[in-house]
């Protein structure tokens, strides 16, 4: 369920939630597959900022200043960009 | 005539302090955790308007949104639909929602709004978020909501006044009702996500704050799990070992009401009554409140400074072998106090095929009624001394025992139950880690603590009586006291029980005590210490000293002891295992909404404890240990 129609050329440069670098800030691009509705439901949304904050079986993330626990399966499908450093 | 109060429903997200502010409003002590879910059903209470109109609070329980389909969620909906049968329609709703998390909580909100009540929004916690540098701007929210907004700090009774003068007649307008252009759902997040944008501007950059730098090292691969033994082992050990201190004076309590009884009744039936069954059966259960209390105290520590969701998340993996996810964690942990609470908090586990077996095995956490048969059984293995590392040991393995049990059961029936429909991920709220509020907590584990003596007074007090009663009546004119009570009301009986029990090892009379423990497992004590006659001391270690010299005294007709090592094991394994509590019975027919479930949990827990004590004592026999 894609709010914004992403560039191919810009798709590459996607990664999912579960495999994004610990202690970096991401913006929200897509959110898509089965556990949409629950990922929805505790505050993931297109467009936001999240912070990944330790990775592993379970990961940690902050989305607009709530920590998430989120199951890595689940982290699969929160697509995200990473954000330009401050 | 007084007019009917007008009722005010709260609705939030869970953890948006909605409990807080029903507390704070209605100066109860309902129970506030840090921890999603700890509202679990309608709670109702009352408090005044600034017109001094009565107004009926109803604190509905906290969800993410209306339209799913757990209990909780329909729950909620019902509620402000008008369409639960045991509520009015709310004159006015209050959605509290934390001013940190906008973004979140205004989905709701705006939920909420479309059933058409007059709404104010209680703009909750805005102390946290001025921390984490957040610039509200509860004017411009209220302009794109289009209903009254509150700023509060409802641990700290902030804006309390401000709020009530919002819940006052006339009752705001209801908002108009949004037309949505496309996709309901997503143009209302849109909408939502815009105004929290215009009301919260968020510093640019993450911050990170304390609770990200607790988190670092208690949810740390390694030192989490350091930080969370050590925790757990605190937890137990100081149950044990502070609770020494108080149940002294407990004791002591009891002695000298003994003394000033005996001092002022002659010898003789009444005296015997009360010295017997009241003071010694009730007070061999009263002595234990201490540690009762201990544990509900760790316990709302636990929930309220934030930690316990951080249990669950370290917790998730373990969990998970046995089949469930780390939410069923704080069920589990609170069964130890009581599998009733344990049971109740189920109702955070999404799915409901592992909330069903959560149910199940919550009631082979050990729970404190167990504590005082395990007190004065374990001593019994070891010599008959109380206290020492080698105590501590067989108590953590009789609690392991109960625990691993429940894990494999669970493992093997989540098997049998098959996958859910729709398959749930672990996803969880971490909260920031807050001061406990210690007031509530307080308020709370004395709660606990005056229903535990109430049950003392009146259930365990009535049984008592009537034990005493059956063991005493029909009288035999005989100076040997084993010939009067073989003659009484529970000789009787025993001889009944005896050929059920005598495979696991016990006599008629433990049989009997096991009996009469069926309502509540911590009678045993006070109806072993009747049936086996043991003399009141002045000193209540050396009574329970005296129970024990006298069980390890008691001879079978064959002259081996009546409870050697095997038998006392025995005894250990089927209460470790048994079923023995009808309101927890009551509380799983009406979770599961079956009672079958609850009759099948009683019937499998109850032949699970006499096999397993079966196996053991026969078992132990056979290898020659008994």
């Amino acid at each position: 369920m894609a709010i914004n129609a992403v560039n191919p050329r810009d798709e590459k440069a996607l990664l999912s939630l579960a495999e994004a670098g610990v202690g970096r800030d991401f913006r929200i691009e897509r959110i898509e597959g089965p556990g949409c509705e629950q990922l929805r439901r505790l505050g993931f949304c297109e467009s936001l900022s999240v912070r990944k904050l330790a990775g592993g079986r379970n990961l940690v993330c902050s989305v607009c200043g709530t920590r998430l626990a989120v199951s890595s399966e689940l982290a699969e499908q929160v697509k995200v960009r990473p954000l330009a450093a401050a | 005539m007084e007019p009917v109060p007008d009722t005010v429903a709260l609705a939030g997200n869970p953890n948006a302090g909605k409990t807080t502010l029903f507390n704070a409003l209605c100066g109860t002590a309902e129970k506030v955790g840090n921890y999603g879910g700890v509202t679990v059903a309608v709670r109702e209470g009352e408090c005044m308007s600034p017109h001094g109109r009565r107004l009926r609070v109803v604190d509905l329980p906290g969800c993410y949104d209306l339209s799913g389909a757990s209990p909780d969620q329909r729950l909620a909906a019902e509620v402000l639909s008008g369409r639960d049968p045991r509520q009015p329609t709310p004159d006015l709703v209050v959605c509290v929602v934390d001013a940190s998390n906008l973004e979140r909580h205004l989905q709701l909100v705006l939920e909420v709004l479309e059933f058409g009540l007059p709404v104010v929004v209680a703009l909750n916690m805005i102390d946290l978020a001025e921390r984490q540098g957040l610039r509200l701007d509860p004017v411009k929210l209220s302009e794109e909501l289009g209903v009254p907004v509150v700023p509060i700090q409802a641990n700290r009774g902030k804006g309390l006044v401000e709020l009530k003068q919002a819940m006052r007649h006339p009752f705001p307008a209801p908002p108009q009702k949004r037309h949505w252009e496309k996709g309901e759902a997503e143009s209302r997040r849109a909408f939502g996500l815009a105004a929290a944008a215009l009301a919260a501007r968020r510093p640019t950059a993450h911050s990170g704050n304390f609770s990200d730098r607790l988190d670092a090292v208690l949810l740390h691969p390694v030192l989490g799990w350091v930080c969370f033994v050590a925790i757990m082992f605190a937890l137990f050990w100081s149950i044990f070992s502070f609770a020494a201190i108080p149940m002294g004076w407990i004791e002591g309590m009891q002695e000298s009401l003994v003394a000033l009884v005996e001092d002022r009744l002659g010898e003789g039936d009444l005296r015997d009554l009360l010295t017997q069954g009241v003071i010694g059966g009730v007070g061999a259960v009263v002595v234990f409140l201490p540690q009762i209390l201990l544990l509900f105290l760790f316990i709302g520590l636990l929930e309220s400074t934030g930690y316990m969701a951080r249990a669950a998340f370290l917790m998730d993996g373990v969990m998970g072998r046995a089949g469930l996810s780390g939410k069923a964690f704080l069920p589990l942990l609170s069964s130890y106090a009581c599998a009733i609470p344990g049971v109740l908090a189920t109702r955070t586990i999404d799915s409901a095929k592992e909330r069903l077996v959560t149910i199940f095995v919550a009631p082979w956490m050990s729970c404190s009624a167990r504590l005082p048969v395990y007190l004065l059984l374990v001593p019994m293995l070891l010599g008959g001394s109380e206290g020492g590392a080698m105590q501590a040991l067989v108590f953590l393995a009789v609690y392991a025992v109960g625990t691993l049990t429940a894990f494999v059961v669970a493992r093997i029936l989540r098997g049998r139950l098959g996958p859910d429909e729709v398959k749930s991920h672990f996803l969880l709220e971490l909260p920031s880690y807050r001061l406990p509020q210690w007031s509530y907590i307080l308020r709370h584990v004395l709660e606990r603590g005056w229903s535990f003596l109430k049950k003392a007074g009146t259930f365990i007090l009535a049984i008592m009586i009537l034990l005493w009663a059956a063991s005493t009546y029909p009288k035999l004119d005989s100076d040997d006291p084993a010939e009067v009570l073989g003659h009484s009301l529970v000789g009787r009986v025993s001889r009944i029980i005896e050929p059920v029990v005598a495979p696991l090892g016990f006599d008629g009379r433990t049989g009997t005590a096991i009996l009469t423990s069926f309502a509540a497992r911590e009678v045993f004590v006070g109806s072993m210490a009747q049936l086996f006659q043991v003399q009141e001391s002045e000193d209540e270690e050396e009574t329970r000293g005296r129970i024990r010299a006298r069980l390890a005294a008691e001879t079978r007709p064959d002259g081996r002891p009546l409870f050697g090592p095997a038998a006392v094991v025995s005894l250990l394994i089927f209460y470790i295992y048994a079923l023995q509590c009808l309101p927890t019975s009551a509380v799983v027919a009406r979770e599961s909404g079956s009672w079958r479930w609850a009759a099948g949990q009683f019937v499998f827990m109850m032949v699970f404890a006499y096999l397993a004590s079966l196996v053991v004592y026969q078992g132990a026999r056979f290898l020659g240990l008994g």
